[in-house]
């Protein structure tokens, strides 16, 4: 299957015109940095009860800044979904049930109708060809609105914990909003649930220096992972998946490796930046990543990757499904079923689906093998805790995860087997460069590369913000001036998106 | 207990605006030094287009042929050859990447701080009336953005170019990938650069390249190129700056590879756009008819000129040259 070329320019053109609308407050933006600062001081200087109406409007703005018209259906889906919180507490039985879908159904209305609508009627138009009939794709061309699918699955993550009882219907309407659109973690997550974020909205917080600092320490971290890291690496890996068919393997293999620290440090510096800048208010956003590349197995690696959504999938699709409490087959139809929705979540085409249903396979297949493996390793003589063994492990899940990130990248699933079949092929080592990516950036690239791993590998071993923290403080100042500086220095700074703003 | 949380709150308050509005500060007057120090190294630079800039700026060439136009003007004119056969002091100012826009702000900005040449040879291109949608390599530009003949036109095409001119740093990295900033940088560190470009001339390898090839795969249909009013308005503008220094003008349309004309579906318009500029007071000399133009091995592309065709080019056009010079000024053909 491949997407319809009707479908392909209506992504193309919504791509266009969400490039045009989304430069005015990425976090890596110029108005970013005026803009929170100002947010911040204010939101410290307005007396207690005016904090969560103040963090609302200033989420507000941040939202309307993209495509102001959309703040209607944001406005409209709180609605739904606080009214349905106030009513699942009140009812019971069956009209409780009512209601919970009732909310479902509409909230995953908006999203079915801006992100799925043109992809469901294009495979439709798809599939009746094969048939033999012609029958034209009704075509929206919406643009889809900025974050839908995480402020979606946040607001069901609320009405969902009300229905299980773990969590009290919030009656304050201005609290609710703001645990919907507080605008760090607006568009791009994390996926918070409310257990943990919306009673912090009632909390008295006092401005301190440690959560500042360690804020911004944070949201320095996400700035040299977004603009140093992805930024830097995507001029590659645009260049090689824009038309495979022109690169030679040695091209597309970098660019598959590339991809894989891009993706990583695109999302996970805008969830660094999220977390960091909800920090320098005084608030605790959940972790998103715990180093997912320092994986032993896919599993591990969905447990350290995009932690929000993974247990959002876990507790709301997979542990409903029968989790692996159902015997073998039934297990793996469960994982089959919740990553494909996994994948068709970041994004309506065919490639994510099938991105998703590959990681499905891969835990299966692990959950297959796991005891030959096991006894394979044994007979190598490589136990648990060799090191040997933990490299082995750690390459091998990289290297899937890598292939699987083929799919995810490329534009078409033929692109993709063309990637995937000519990675071997005519590696040319007198041809690396590509138009954007001039080969006096390799050197910067691999640095970068070589940087994040070091800061990981030391954040592992010691948490060296601790670390930091202990030395003179000229000589702190000095270390974290030169950070600031290099950043500013080997940034890409081209207006890029973040990657995940697109889901 | 409550004073107590009050005071300590206000405590923290100023701890964190003291040390952050202090560690802002040093940032800041960091990012304002070493912008200064990039300025002032790219400014004393002799090699690239920014040495190119420095010699304009400073008002140290002086050339009495100026040759300006896009990257075909700087790959095709051999300012040494022109000199030998005319007898001139000669300096070629084209640009990579460039439209008339930018040509003619670089010749603006050479007429203000230089003697005033003889004659200026403009370059022309298929593309001479298009407009420049986005500045190739700005880096280049932002050491002199205090220059209002290059500030003004950079600010028509990016009207963003002002955090370049008035944020520290903000042109070096935001607006740049070619890490200008390395090179300003190293320019205070012993050992020439080598300079790359003779007298503004930037001569290209001998070997032909795919670029042509490639870029035959990507044709539907064949090439129009655009005649946009500003280019025409333009174009106006530069024959009338000559005109008002009294500097006589030259359009020369420099070899340009045989297949690739007969690709380009309204080259009789554009032809004929280039006629009503010249509006029969500056000659047109076109060599599309030029004696190697089916020959690649003249060629580094479609548009340039390699080495050893730029020697032979050059060669040609200093011959007419200096025979139209000596036909305009009978005193200089007495004098040789």
């Amino acid at each position: 299957m491949h997407v319809p070329a009707a479908g392909r320019a209506t992504f193309e053109r919504f791509c266009e015109l969400r490039h045009s609308f989304i430069l005015h407050m990425l976090f890596n933006s110029l108005e970013f940095a005026i803009y929170f600062p100002i947010v911040t001081a204010i939101y410290f200087l307005v007396p207690q009860v005016w904090r969560v109406r103040w963090l609302l409007a200033a989420s507000c703005v941040f939202y309307m800044a993209f495509i102001p018209a959309y703040i209607l259906i944001l406005l409209a889906t709180i609605l739904i979904d606080y009214t349905a919180g106030i009513y699942i507490g009140k009812l019971s039985g069956g009209k409780r049930k009512a209601v919970l879908w009732v909310s479902i159904v509409s909230t995953c209305l908006v999203l079915g109708v801006f992100k799925y609508f043109d992809f469901l009627t294009n495979s439709a138009a798809s599939l009746a060809g094969w048939f033999g009939w012609n029958v034209p794709p009704v075509v929206t061309g919406w643009i889809l609105p900025i974050g839908l699918s995480f402020h979606t699955f946040q607001s069901l993550s609320y009405v969902a914990e009300v229905y299980f009882g773990r969590q009290e219907p919030e009656r304050d309407f201005i609290v609710y909003a703001t645990y919907v659109m507080f605008f760090p973690q607006l568009v791009a997550g994390p996926i918070e649930r409310p257990q943990n974020l919306l009673h912090q909205f009632r909390e008295c917080y006092q401005l301190r220096y440690r959560d500042v600092t360690g804020g911004l320490q944070r949201m320095a971290w996400g700035f040299f992972k977004k603009l140093v890291v992805a930024d830097r690496l995507a001029l590659y890996v645009n260049d090689v998946y824009a038309a495979p068919s022109n690169y030679n393997g040695l091209q597309l293999t970098i660019a598959t490796l590339f991809f894989a620290y891009q993706i990583y440090c695109d999302f996970s510096g805008y969830s660094d930046i999220a977390i960091g800048a909800a920090q320098v208010m005084g608030f605790r956003l959940m972790e998103n990543f715990r180093t997912p590349y320092a994986s032993l197995s896919v599993s591990e690696f969905w447990r350290r990757w995009h932690i929000s959504l993974s247990t959002w999938f876990k507790d709301y699709v997979y542990v409903p499904l029968g989790g692996s409490r159902a015997g073998a087959t039934r297990h793996a139809c469960n994982l089959l079923i919740t990553f494909a929705i996994s994948g068709l979540w970041h994004g309506a085409n065919w490639t994510f689906v099938c991105w998703g249903l590959l990681n499905g396979l891969y835990l299966v297949a692990g959950s297959f093998t796991k005891e030959w493996r096991d006894r394979l390793f044994a007979a190598i003589g490589l136990g648990p805790a060799t090191l040997g063994r933990k490299g082995i492990m750690r390459a091998t899940t990289f290297l899937l995860i890598c292939l699987a990130w083929i799919i995810f990248r490329a534009q078409t699933l033929q692109d993709a087997a063309y990637v995937v079949t000519h990675l071997a092929n005519g590696w040319d080592f007198s041809a690396i460069a590509t138009p954007h990516f001039l080969l006096r950036q390799m050197p910067v690239a691999i640095a970068a590369i070589a940087a994040l791993e070091l800061g990981q590998s030391w954040q592992r071993a010691s948490s060296f913000t601790n670390v930091i923290r202990q030395w003179p403080m000229p000589v702190r100042w000095t270390a974290y001036a030169a950070f600031v500086m290099a950043v500013m220095l080997f940034g890409v700074y081209r207006g890029t998106e973040f990657i995940y703003f697109q889901f | 207990m409550e004073l107590n949380s009050s005071t300590s709150s206000s405590s923290e308050g100023k701890l964190v605006v003291s040390r952050v509005g202090g560690f802002l500060a040093i940032v800041a007057l960091l990012t304002f030094a070493l912008d200064a120090a990039i300025t002032a190294g790219l400014r004393r630079l002799p090699a690239s287009p920014f040495g190119i800039t420095n010699r304009i700026v400073e008002g140290t060439i002086n050339a009495n042929i100026v040759i300006s136009g896009s990257s075909r003007a700087a790959s095709h004119y051999d300012p040494r050859i022109i000199q030998k056969m005319t007898g001139e002091k000669a300096f070629n100012l084209g640009r990579n990447g460039s439209q008339t826009d930018m040509q003619l702000a670089v010749l603006k900005a050479y007429l203000k701080h230089n003697r005033k040449p003889a004659i200026v040879v403009h370059n022309l291109d298929a593309f001479t009336f298009q407009t420049t949608r986005e500045v190739y390599n700005p880096a280049q530009y932002v050491p002199y953005l205090r220059e209002n003949d290059l500030y003004q036109p950079l600010r028509k095409i990016n009207p963003q170019i002002w955090k370049s001119r008035y944020l520290p740093l903000y042109g070096y990295v935001a607006e740049d990938m070619s890490f200008a900033w390395i090179r300003g940088l190293r320019a205070f560190l012993p050992g020439q650069q080598s300079n790359e470009l003779i007298d503004g001339y930037d001569p290209r390898p001998a070997k032909w390249t795919e670029d042509f090839a490639r870029y035959k795969t990507t044709l539907r249909a064949p090439v129009r190129w655009d005649i946009e009013p500003e280019g025409i308005r333009l174009m106006e503008d530069l024959v009338r700056v000559c005109r008002e220094h009294g500097i006589g003008l030259i359009f020369v349309y420099s070899p340009e590879y045989r297949e690739m004309q007969l690709l380009t579906a309204n080259r009789t318009d554009v032809f004929a756009a280039f006629q009503r500029v010249a509006s029969g007071v500056v000659p047109i000399w076109d060599y599309s008819a030029w004696p190697h133009a089916n020959d690649s091995s003249y060629f580094n592309n479609s548009q340039h000129l390699n080495e050893i065709g730029a020697t032979t080019f050059s060669t040609d056009f200093a011959k007419r040259l200096r025979q139209y010079l000596e036909a305009r000024d009978p005193e200089l053909r007495a004098a040789r």
